[in-house]
């Protein structure tokens, strides 16, 4: 069997037109620093410090040979050490400083940056949900924003920081011999080229090396997610082998990171040795001739290290900037997304409600060229219960999404007492209406606080009553934490009907004008099922509703039927005056009929 | 049956057999030992290179520099050219030998672990979540990899480049060696202190993180209840209130981190001011040659990263061990249900199946079903039914011996199940289970599920006796449409249909079709019942149905309560004198469902969707 992993991208995408966005995107980036910029000079400042700290050493060191030792100054000798000591501990001081701020700074930004992605994320739209992946959504607020901890906390600073390593240390070279400064110099465009050929071509093993990762570890969650249709089916060895193809190819590309790292640091090494000869070689003719002296030498040495380093750090933060960029892009293309669903500029408060719905001559498609809503009216009153009849596809689901308004429509247009839903404020609308959706979906926290999500602030007492009323109060008394019960993994430990009801408090308990409902599908056991017809009288009483409807308890007891084929009105009545028509509810009934009297 | 301790425990039980554990992790590169050993010698060749450049330097300024010799120089940087040609061809044969051995351990690694998963039986699965499971299956094998594949030969390698430094250091000049050598203790020390504080920070802002992601998660997925309540703001404020506590756990590790790594940076400077000190005023009074103070700065440079990295080390042991206690305990696991040695093939038959006396519950303390007799004649329809939590499921899971009985026995053509080869026997079972699940490939590999050579023809019929060629057909790329998490979403009823198919494929002698028509509506549910007349000719077939249509399709009706038989017979039998079946009856529950049951969600093919993933 051929799986349906397509390659989970990853590949660090370069050229000119990347780079130049990149660039936008960072400066974007830049604007969440904004309001830490005195955090961040001081960080820098320090930096400053922390670098002449550290470039000072091979300085001292030449001081030492040159006019301490080989003149035999001991007095000298001390005070270079008890300088080089200070400077050690002014550096730890200014180190701490730079540390401290910087990785303060980055992860500020970064949280800034993910509670904005998620506040604006909850405001889009429905739609924007829809056409989105879950997994892809949760990636965004998760590993694209990971994917910026180093650009973040580290990427800034250690990219001035190597060039300016670069910059002073190419500087003290030449004012100390400029002639051996220009000789050492030679290996330099050479590490250079090197350097950057192997980061982009690690950068691209290891991008391929992810997502061949990815495809491994995808399998195998799959693999358990269906191991019990896997070893019903007997296909353990075929998974097996399969697994054993992808890991074979993950390791393939695992090993050609080997291959190019393998070459390159015993380049480098290579490369600074070759320094070190020309240093000795060159700086030792020139000593022979007496127009060097020793100290001079070693401190070339160490400054060899501090020129060397930046180019292979630069060349990481080039990397680090282009993985950087990516989730960059992605983060912001979400927050470029403007919810679709906003209230109109003159937008009003929808008065308390009555509760009479229309739909006049509406058109809705998720694409607007294939319509799943066309020319839909319905006229409702006050308190009466509608149940939406009908097949898949027929487009019960999106009549109560454009109820609730997740949709505008296309055409047409819905009003509740006469308001165009358009034309009040979403708060307004939704704080009027409650929406059980088909599964009781239940977030992790407690039975309480599930009940409570939509009045947050309501008491146990509340809380409570609104339990006694659709009949949940019996199984939560019955848990050992009762209503402060922790529901975990969505309540998975509760069962269907257990988590039905808790959905139907919890929309009792906002005391809705109008209810929407999408009757759940799934099979529970005699009494359960009792439970739920029972609270479903209490939650359809007194007021408007619309419910996508599969009990025959609930169709017969609403007050209209509306059943519908592609997206528009059928046929519509009581349960008598359809059965008495003689159309498709009349067949459906039939069918349902025959079913029961085999 | 013995029962085996399933649940995975925590890691914390792993410290108390921590000896036995790391030897038995690092016995898990037995097979590469050769290749980690030649590793280790090249990485000392290596060494012994490194070391010997900074003495050559030294050389250079003492035998070439000071006497002004031309030719001693001209052979002194020869020979330091020619010491790093070699460095570099040892270099890089050692990380291609040792880096290829680290990518092969991580491949054996994986197959092991996985392979292994992929072989427990179904208690395991029930007890441990997915998520759990693939934690260790990434998280801790990453652990194990790195330790295995590169932190034992860096150990190595570190441990002797700071053992050969200090003994040349000491070799050239015992007094200046000991001076300069102070920073080694504390170094260490630091470095320990370090790794020690700052691990169980970076493990609790993992943990915070988690946390963020299961509300990212929550709020992805709840999202129709959070806007239909209108409570985006409420979502906002949890959701910070999660990322604060990252932040402030990440901020707390900066703190530990400019509080060490800056001492840990500048720690060397004290052993260059004591060598300019005590070396350069053993270099005036010429106890020290200069070339020697030269190689001496050249040398203390050289251990410093090792001595940081050693400090590490033994936090990256605890942790090592810790993993590897989770994966053996992965390992160690058996699978609960394997062929005997002596198994044997499934007798030709037409489907026979007997329980003898059958208890079994999950938790054996707590038995779901009851001292089950039960004889199902060969070809005869069978249907189960019962209030939920009654046992039907477990009952029908214990033909293809998902799990053994705790008493009695299971007999299928005669034959104890314990003593049939698992391949044939769950090879001649077709099972529909109540929740459907459908892997990422296409319709067509899907159905041809349980035998992969199936041909288009053989799919196709297949999909159309299980009525789901219609719906197939009108998708964008029919039998090519990809579905399962990376594809189509499909409607549960749809999900079914293909399910069934899957099972008529097999052309099972034995159909377990459990509930398989929950989520289809009345009418779909009526052509698949005139589709499973017809595949039930010639076969046994238990039914687990709540709808008395479907249970009309069945010879006999087995009436479960409480995990015991309390009714056997026809409907006409069980009408008069059994209760919960009339209750059943009467009450109509499942009928209950009318129309439309079939769930109406949006249907989003592959590669419409907007934005970038």
């Amino acid at each position: 069997m051929s799986r349906g992993w397509g390659p989970a991208g990853g590949e660090v995408a370069s050229g000119k037109g990347m780079r130049k966005q990149g660039l936008q995107r960072i400066r974007r980036l830049g604007r969440y620093a904004g309001p830490y910029r005195a955090r961040l000079i001081l960080a820098i400042v320090a930096m400053f410090g922390v670098l002449g700290c550290t470039l000072a050493l091979p300085l001292l060191m030449k001081t030492a040979i040159d006019s301490a030792i080989l003149p035999g100054d001991t007095r000298l000798l001390v005070l270079i050490a008890a300088v080089v000591i200070a400077i050690g501990i002014v550096g730890i001081a200014l180190a701490r400083v730079e540390t401290y701020f910087t990785g303060w700074v980055g992860e500020r930004i970064l949280n800034d940056l993910r509670t904005d992605l998620f506040q604006h994320m909850q405001g889009l739209s429905m739609g924007y949900f829809e056409r989105q992946r879950t997994g892809v959504l949760i990636s965004r607020l998760t590993n694209d924003v990971e994917a910026l901890q180093q650009l973040v906390t580290d990427g800034l600073t250690s990219t001035v920081r190597n060039i300016l390593t670069l910059v002073v240390a190419g500087g003290i070279l030449l004012v100390l011999d400029f002639r051996l400064a220009l000789a050492t110099i030679i290996v330099f465009p050479l590490m250079a080229v090197l350097t950057f050929v192997f980061r982009g071509q690690s950068a691209k093993a290891y991008g391929q090396m992810r997502s061949r990762l990815a495809l491994v570890t995808a399998a195998l969650q799959e693999d358990l997610n269906g191991i019990r249709v896997i070893q019903a089916y007997r296909r353990e060895s075929g998974s097996r082998a399969q697994i054993a193809v992808l890991n074979e190819s993950y390791r393939e590309a695992n090993r050609t990171t080997v291959t190019s790292s393998g070459w390159y640091f015993p380049t480098v090494e290579f490369l600074a040795a070759v320094a070190t000869c020309i240093v000795f070689g060159y700086g030792g003719y020139l000593y022979v001739d007496g127009t060097i002296e020793i100290g001079v030498l070693v401190a070339f040495i160490g400054y060899l290290a501090s020129f060397f380093d930046p180019v292979q750090q630069l060349s990481q933060v080039y990397n680090t900037f282009l993985a950087g960029s990516a989730a960059l892009d992605k983060i912001f293309d979400v927050m470029d997304d403007e919810p679709t669903l906003v209230d109109a500029p003159d937008a009003q408060a929808l008065p308390h409600l009555i509760g009479a719905v229309r739909f006049e001559d509406v058109r809705f498609g998720y694409n607007p060229e294939r319509p799943v809503i066309d020319g839909l009216s319905i006229d409702v009153a006050a308190g009466q219960t509608v149940a939406l009849v009908g097949h898949t596809g027929a487009g019960k689901s999106t009549i109560i999404k454009l109820l609730a308004r997740f949709y505008d429509p296309q055409a047409g247009r819905i009003t509740i007492d006469g308001h165009d839903l358009r034309s009040v404020t979403l708060a307004s609308l939704r704080a009027q209406i409650a929406m059980v959706p088909q599964e009781g979906f239940l977030f992790n926290g407690t039975i309480h606080e599930n009940i409570a999500f939509g009045r947050p602030t309501a008491t146990r007492a509340e809380v409570e009553a609104a339990a006694r009323e659709v009949g949940a109060d019996r199984f939560i008394e019955e848990l050992p934490g009762g209503y402060d019960e922790e529901v975990r993994e969505r309540g998975g430990r509760l069962s269907i009907g257990q988590r039905q009801l808790i959905a139907f408090a919890r929309a009792l308990l906002v005391d809705p004008r109008l209810l929407i409902l999408d009757e759940a599908t799934s099979s529970v056991d005699i009494q359960t099922e009792a439970h739920i017809e029972e609270a479903l009288q209490r939650l359809l009483a007194d007021r408007t509703a619309f419910v996508v409807a599969h009990r025959l308890s609930t169709i017969r007891n609403a007050d209209l039927i509306v059943v519908l084929e592609h997206g528009a009105v059928l046929e519509s009545g009581s349960h008598e005056e359809l059965l008495a028509r003689g159309g498709r509810y009349r067949a459906l009934y039939g069918d349902w009929a025959e079913a029961i009297s085999r | 049956m013995a029962h085996d301790p399933l649940e995975l425990t925590s890691g914390t039980e792993a410290r108390k057999a921590f000896w036995p554990t790391l030897r038995r992790g690092v016995g898990l590169v037995r097979d590469h030992r050769l290749v980690l050993g030649i590793s280790i010698v090249l990485a000392i060749a290596g060494q012994i290179f490194t070391i010997a450049i900074p003495w050559a330097t030294g050389r250079v300024v003492d035998e070439a520099m000071k006497p002004k010799d031309t030719d001693q120089l001209r052979y002194l940087i020869i020979l330091i050219l020619g010491l790093a040609i070699g460095r570099f061809f040892i270099m890089y044969l050692r990380r291609i030998i040792s880096g290829t051995m680290a990518v092969n351990i991580e491949r054996d690694l994986r197959n092991l672990v996985y392979h292994h998963l992929l072989s427990l039986s179904f208690p395991f699965f029930d007890r441990n979540q997915t998520g759990q499971i693939m934690n260790r299956a990434t998280v801790d094998l990453t652990t194990l990899r790195l330790y295995l594949g590169y932190g034992i030969l860096f150990f190595t390698q570190h441990t002797i480049s700071i053992v050969a430094v200090m003994a040349v250091l000491f070799w050239m000049n015992a007094l200046v060696a000991l001076l300069v050598l102070v920073i080694v203790p504390p170094l260490i020390i630091l470095a320990v202190v370090y790794a020690r504080r700052s691990q169980p920070i970076v493990t609790e802002a993992q943990q915070a993180l988690g946390q963020v992601t299961t509300q990212a998660e929550e709020s992805v997925v709840g999202i129709r209840v959070i806007k239909a309540f209108g409570q985006e703001q409420q979502e906002v404020e949890r959701f910070r209130e999660r990322a604060d506590s990252v932040f402030a756990y990440n901020v707390e590790a900066t703190r530990l981190r400019a509080k060490y790594i800056p001492v840990m940076d500048f720690l060397p400077t004290i052993s260059l001011a004591l060598l300019i000190a005590i070396g350069g005023y053993a270099v005036i009074n010429d106890r020290m040659s200069l070339g020697d103070f030269v190689t001496y700065s050249l040398l203390v440079g050289l251990i410093v990263m090792p001595l940081r990295m050693i400090g590490g080390w033994i936090g990256d042991t605890q942790r090592f061990v810790v993993s590897s206690q989770r994966v053996f305990q992965i390992l160690d696991m058996r699978p609960s249900i394997e062929d005997l040695p002596d198994a044997q093939p499934l007798p030709a038959g037409g489907g026979e199946i007997r329980f003898e006396g059958v208890t079994f519950g999950y938790r054996p303390e707590r038995p779901i079903i009851r001292d089950i007799e039960l004889t199902i004649e060969p070809g005869s329809t069978v249907a189960i039914i019962g209030r939920t939590g009654s046992g039907k499921t477990t009952l029908t899971q214990l033909v293809p011996r998902f799990y053994d009985a705790s008493a009695g026995r299971v007999l299928v053509e005669g034959v104890d199940v314990r003593q049939l080869r698992l391949d044939e026997l769950r090879g001649a079972i077709g099972t529909v289970a109540e929740d459907t699940y459908l892997f990422s490939a296409s319709i067509h590999d899907n159905i041809a599920f349980g035998r992969p050579d199936a041909t288009d023809a053989e799919v196709r019929l297949a999909a159309e006796r299980a009525q789901a060629a219609g719906f197939i057909e009108e998708l964008p790329d029919g039998y090519g449409t990809m579905v399962g998490e990376r594809g189509l979403t499909l409607s549960g009823g749809q999900r079914q249909r293909i399910a069934i198919a899957r099972a008529l494929l097999l052309d099972p002698r034995i159909l377990i079709l459990d509930d398989a028509t929950a989520s289809v509506d009345a009418s779909t549910e009526s052509r698949i019942r005139d589709a499973l007349v017809e595949v039930m000719q010639g076969r046994t077939t238990l039914i687990i149905a709540h709808r008395l249509s479907t249970i009309a399709l069945a010879d006999r009706i087995v009436v479960l309560d409480e995990g015991r038989i309390v009714a056997d017979g026809s409907h006409d039998e069980l009408i008069g004198t059994n209760d919960v079946y009339r209750e059943i009856h009467d009450h109509g529950l499942v009928d209950r469902r009318f129309v439309n049951a079939d769930g109406d969600h949006v249907i989003i093919p592959v590669g419409h969707e907007e934005g970038v993933t």
